[in-house]
């Protein structure tokens, strides 16, 4: 899927893939170290807020505490009776506003012998203040909290806070301390002095809390009631307990476990808004009560959010912007290339001729579109070139063609040649190589009774071979006149081509003169392949062991004159080295043995047959091997002398 | 049988507020303050099940300044709750009042201890400081004591569970359904606290009774009956609409001012339905067993608390013999 | 076609090694050349590894002996093999050459 799409995509897919990975590391490990940054300062603003409400409320509670502690101490260290108890309390109740009301509840019988209870009670109603003795068969104070606890613990308590009813339905506070009496040696608990102390103020330093936008403060009282917090309902109604039982929470309820044990700390939960919050408490050490505070956490990252949100946008703008500056990038590398390859196709299918596109930049693309415009131009004149030489080339091989065929054109190619003549029989079969060779055969009459024939073999090949052969064959038109020997005719024509033969060609020559009217042949051999003689009987030997040198190679060589009878039916078979050097595919040569093993088992009648069936057997001995050279044989026969009677 | 004659008694009374006659007024008052405790009243009162029953019912809310004893003996309500060991006492005392159906069979009062403070059995209870509710409340922790032999220093429990919490008492009383709960939601789990249940100790009083005065009963037999099987039906749609019941009690609740906490009033009814029910069935609400009855009464008597133990078919109604009638 | 020069006081002693044909000439002359460029002019071709030579091969001994014969130097061969042999007498360069059997009665034969 990937591997087909163009490099465009894989640059932006790779790049665009890559930054927004790093970007988002980035972002992430900033956000998370923001985050407990935050949360860090959130702790120490709750530490502090809460150690300021805390000290403020304690402030509070002390002072008010005061008052009921100052008179438990009074009556420790004082003697009373019943009016200056009930005028002490009055000026208790009257000079302390936020007092409304106080007893001193005597244990039973403590005050008087006879009296079960004695607890004088002053309270504000209606501006007035008025007292209540309390006590009786229906209100036994000794059992209700506000006297039992404190008595029973023998220490000041404060209240479980309650509404009044009497007193306007505000929050109120019993603060009790017991009063002792040291009667023989011994502390008696005499009763408690209590002091109704209203918790509005307090309320008011909670609820002036306020924490980023929605944050709040909360109290809890030391059974986890909600003494203040914003909902209504809550308050003297509910525990934390019952807000984490109804929504099975347990972290809640341990931390409520820990709120109403004066401990310190701090939970996330869901507020009963159902707002992520980060719960801080800490105790109100002289109460017991708990004072939480509660951090909107989207609130309190708001500020984080906002920032990661920004550079959330940004980074995706700025990746959106890479990704376009990838897009610019690789369209200026991939729309080159795409015209580069088109150009490449267009140029591949042989049109050299198309513009290719202009690069101007001088990066790779530039330096590939410069090659590319080289490798066109190059092209060009290779293939110019090409043509040119393509077109020499044809020229050459078409005038060596035509070498060749003046070459062959010179060479007497009518058989039967001499129609007229029966005494003898003469055939040549000449089959050049590709190139042009240095094979020749010529046979012409000297007189009337003298044939003279050559075959002969020009070392090298192509044109000079041409030529020198021409030449040859010239010359020895030239030099056989009446009268004249073979090997004088070699002698002559050596000498003519040795002089001033700087070229070193030299051919190979056989020349043969045979008297048609008695079947003599005199010959001579210019270092050319010994021929064969077939004798009517089928007797075959080579002719001539040791030859002459080759013609034109030195001046002033002399030649052997060799003679040779035939009777009627006897052939000469001449051939040049393409014969027996002819290879086969095993790099075998055909070989002097093999010719004459093949002549000797021909079963012929005619020379024109005979040399034929040599020719196919080197043909079928070669093979699909290549010719390499020319291939020449001549063969004469005499067939009886003619008298002319 | 019994399914035959409740079908009738179904049919009976459908048939008496279908016939369009008026309904009969009739006041019932609780134990104590509204709370899911009494909710199957609640509930037929408010599903309108007592009128299908033919009553025109009128609740008058309990509390503790208003002894529904009191109220009853003085006829200022036609029916009311009692404990079975109140009712047998008051009873024995003369006061001609029957039980015409048992709805709670278990009691549901029970102590409670940190086991912070040592106490793991009933004998760590020895020489501890326990505080007690006053009447009727405190005659199970007495007999348990005194059937443990165990000496324990009582004092005074007053209606809130705060002295305990602030450690002011090592054991104190407590109601399954409502102080057991408040305990919990102040911070204290149960496994950190030691709990007594007196139906445990073979000392089980079934609480929650209905009853009326005699003389009412053999007025109108059909009346009370009816009560009794509205009530029931009350008690069975509630446990059966456990949420909807903890809302009419609340409704009633904020109607009377009373500090309502839907938590607290679900425990409630959730204990007074392991209370009433066996294992959650509810066909047989409302019966006294006489065993139990005996039981009740035969420790009141070993107590001192009575002199005789009252006849049991005097004492005990049982609506059917006389809807059959 | 491969060819060992090894010199003996002027004397340069070649040693052609394979088959002397139209394809190897044109590297062989070359070389020979190169050593009569260098002032070579007393050739012994050893032989005795030379399997075949064409006509073009006696083309040129024959262009090397005449080089030589204009310098008045000499050439001789020694070793030749049968094939070869048989060449060099067919074609009559044996009338030309110096032929000998060993490398000794070459270079003796240089130095007279």
């Amino acid at each position: 899927m990937f591997k087909n799409r163009g490099i465009a995509f894989k640059l932006i897919l790779l790049v665009s893939a890559s930054s927004a990975l790093i970007f988002l590391l980035i972002l992430s490990y900033n956000y998370q170290s923001s985050k407990k940054m935050i949360e860090e300062n959130a702790r120490q603003n709750a530490w502090n807020l809460s150690r300021a409400t805390v000290n403020r409320i304690e402030t509070a509670l002390r002072s008010v505490q005061k008052v009921p502690e100052n008179l438990a101490c009074y009556l420790e260290n004082s003697s009373y009776n019943k009016d200056e108890l009930v005028r002490v309390l009055r000026a208790v109740v009257e000079t302390n506003h936020e007092i409304y009301g106080a007893a001193i509840a005597f244990e039973p019988h403590a005050f008087d012998r006879n009296a079960l209870y004695f607890a004088p009670y002053f309270y504000k109603k209606g501006g007035k203040t008025e007292l209540l003795y309390l006590g009786s068969e229906s209100y036994k104070y000794f059992y209700l909290d506000w006297y039992q606890i404190p008595m029973e613990l023998r220490q000041p308590q404060w209240s479980e806070p309650y509404f009044d009813e009497g007193a306007g339905n505000i929050l109120m506070a019993t603060y009790s301390v017991p009063f002792y009496r040291t009667i023989n040696g011994g502390r008696r608990l005499m009763g408690i002095v209590t002091s109704d102390i209203s918790l509005e103020w307090l309320r008011d330093i909670v609820s002036s809390i306020k924490i980023l936008k929605t944050g709040y403060g909360a109290l809890l009282s030391r059974n986890g009631t909600f003494i203040t917090h914003p909902s209504k309902e809550l308050i003297m109604n509910d525990t934390v307990f019952g807000i984490a039982e109804a929504r099975g929470d347990k972290t809640l309820r341990e931390a409520g476990k820990q709120m109403v044990r004066s401990g310190t700390g701090s939970i996330s939960y869901k507020n009963i808004w159902g707002k992520q919050c980060r719960m801080y408490y800490a105790p109100v050490p002289s109460s017991g009560w708990s004072l939480s505070l509660i951090f909107p956490v989207d609130e309190l990252m708001a500020d984080v959010v906002k920032l990661h949100r920004t550079m959330l946008f940004g980074g995706a703008a700025g990746i959106v912007l890479l990704s376009l500056a990838v897009v610019f990038i690789a369209r200026s590398i991939t729309r080159p290339l795409t015209e580069i390859s088109n150009a490449a196709t267009e140029m591949g299918s042989g049109n050299l001729d198309i513009d290719l596109p202009s690069v101007r930049s001088h990066d790779e693309v530039g330096r590939l579109s410069d090659a590319f415009h080289s490798m066109r131009d190059s092209l060009r004149e290779y293939i110019r070139k090409l043509t040119e030489t393509t077109a020499a080339k044809e020229k050459i091989e078409s005038e060596l063609k035509i070498a060749s065929d003046i070459q062959m054109s010179i060479l007497p190619r009518i058989f039967p040649a001499f129609p007229d003549r029966p005494e003898f029989d003469i055939f040549a079969l000449i089959e050049p190589a590709k190139e042009v060779g240095g094979d020749f055969y010529d046979f012409f009459e000297i007189d009337a009774t003298h044939l003279c024939f050559i075959i002969a073999d020009v070392s090298g090949k192509g044109v000079p071979a041409a030529l020198y052969m021409a030449v040859t064959k010239t010359l020895i038109m030239s030099k056989a006149k009446e009268g004249i020997t073979a090997d004088r005719i070699l002698m002559k024509v050596n000498d003519e081509l040795s002089r001033d033969n700087d070229v070193n060609m030299f051919v190979t020559i056989f020349c043969g003169i045979l008297d048609t009217s008695t079947g003599e042949v005199c010959y001579a051999n210019g270092g050319h392949n010994p021929p064969l003689v077939i004798r009517k009987d089928g007797d075959i030997s080579f002719l001539g062991e040791a030859g002459g040198l080759v013609i034109g190679a030195f001046e002033g060589m002399t030649y052997t004159l060799e003679k040779l009878m035939l009777g009627p039916g006897d052939t000469v078979f001449m051939y040049t080295d393409g014969v027996t050097e002819a290879m086969n595919e095993k790099e075998e040569l055909f070989s002097d043995e093999r010719l004459e093993r093949e002549l000797a088992s021909l079963n012929v009648v005619g020379i024109q047959e005979l040399v034929s069936g040599i020719m196919e057997k080197i043909t079928f001995f070669t093979g699909d091997a290549p010719q390499s050279d020319d291939i020449t044989m001549l063969a004469v026969r005499f067939l009886g002398g003619k008298t002319f009677v | 049988m019994r399914i035959v004659l409740i079908l009738f008694l179904l049919m009976y009374s459908s048939i008496a507020a279908a016939g369009d006659q008026p309904l009969r007024k009739a006041s019932f008052m609780p134990l104590w303050s509204t709370q899911t405790q009494f909710a199957g009243y609640y509930v037929a009162l408010d599903k309108g099940i007592y009128e299908k029953y033919g009553i025109d019912l009128s609740i008058v809310p309990g509390g503790p300044e208003r002894p529904a004893a009191d109220f009853l003996m003085k006829k200022k309500v036609d029916f009311t709750v009692l404990w079975l060991s109140t009712a047998i006492q008051r009873r024995a005392q003369g006061l001609k009042l029957v039980n015409i159906g048992q709805i709670v069979q278990k009691s549901a009062i029970m102590l409670v201890a940190k086991k912070s403070s040592g106490i793991k059995t009933y004998a760590d209870l020895d020489n501890k400081k326990v505080s007690l509710w006053e009447g009727d409340l405190s005659i199970q922790p007495r007999m348990f004591f005194r059937k443990h032999n165990l000496k324990v220093k009582i004092i005074p429990q007053s209606s809130s569970i705060n002295l305990f919490l602030r450690g002011g008492t090592d054991v104190a009383s407590a109601m399954w359904y409502n102080e057991y709960h408040t305990i919990l939601n102040s911070g204290l789990d149960p496994d950190e606290l030691t709990t007594f249940f007196f139906h445990e100790h073979g000392l089980n009083f079934p609480e929650d009774g209905i009853y009326t005065l005699e003389e009412t009963f053999m007025k109108d037999p059909g009346l009370s009956c009816a009560f009794v099987k509205a009530s029931v039906e009350g008690w069975v749609y509630a446990f059966e609409h456990p949420g909807e019941a903890v809302d009419i009690v609340l409704k009633y609740m904020v109607r009377e001012k009373i500090p309502a906490n839907r938590m607290h009033q679900k425990w409630m009814l959730e204990r007074m339905k392991d209370l009433i029910t066996e294992q959650g069935a509810t066909d047989k609400i409302g019966m006294l067993k006489q065993q139990d009855y005996e039981l009740v009464a035969d420790e009141l008597r070993k107590e001192g608390m009575i002199k005789s133990i009252p006849a049991f078919p005097a004492f005990y109604r049982q609506c059917t013999g006389y809807v059959q009638k | 076609m491969e060819i060992e020069v090894k010199k003996e006081l002027d004397i340069f002693i070649i040693k052609i090694i394979g088959r002397l044909d139209a394809v190897t000439t044109t590297e062989f002359e070359a070389a020979i050349n190169g050593l009569i460029a260098e002032g070579g002019n007393k050739l012994i071709f050893d032989m005795g590894e030379l399997q075949y030579v064409s006509s073009a091969g006696l083309r040129s001994f024959l262009g090397t002996a005449k080089s030589l014969k204009a310098g008045n130097g000499l050439v001789a061969f020694f070793s030749l093999q049968e094939s070869v042999n048989k060449v060099f007498q067919m074609s009559g360069f044996n009338k030309i050459f110096k032929l000998f059997n060993s490398m000794e009665e070459a270079t003796k034969f240089m130095n007279t």
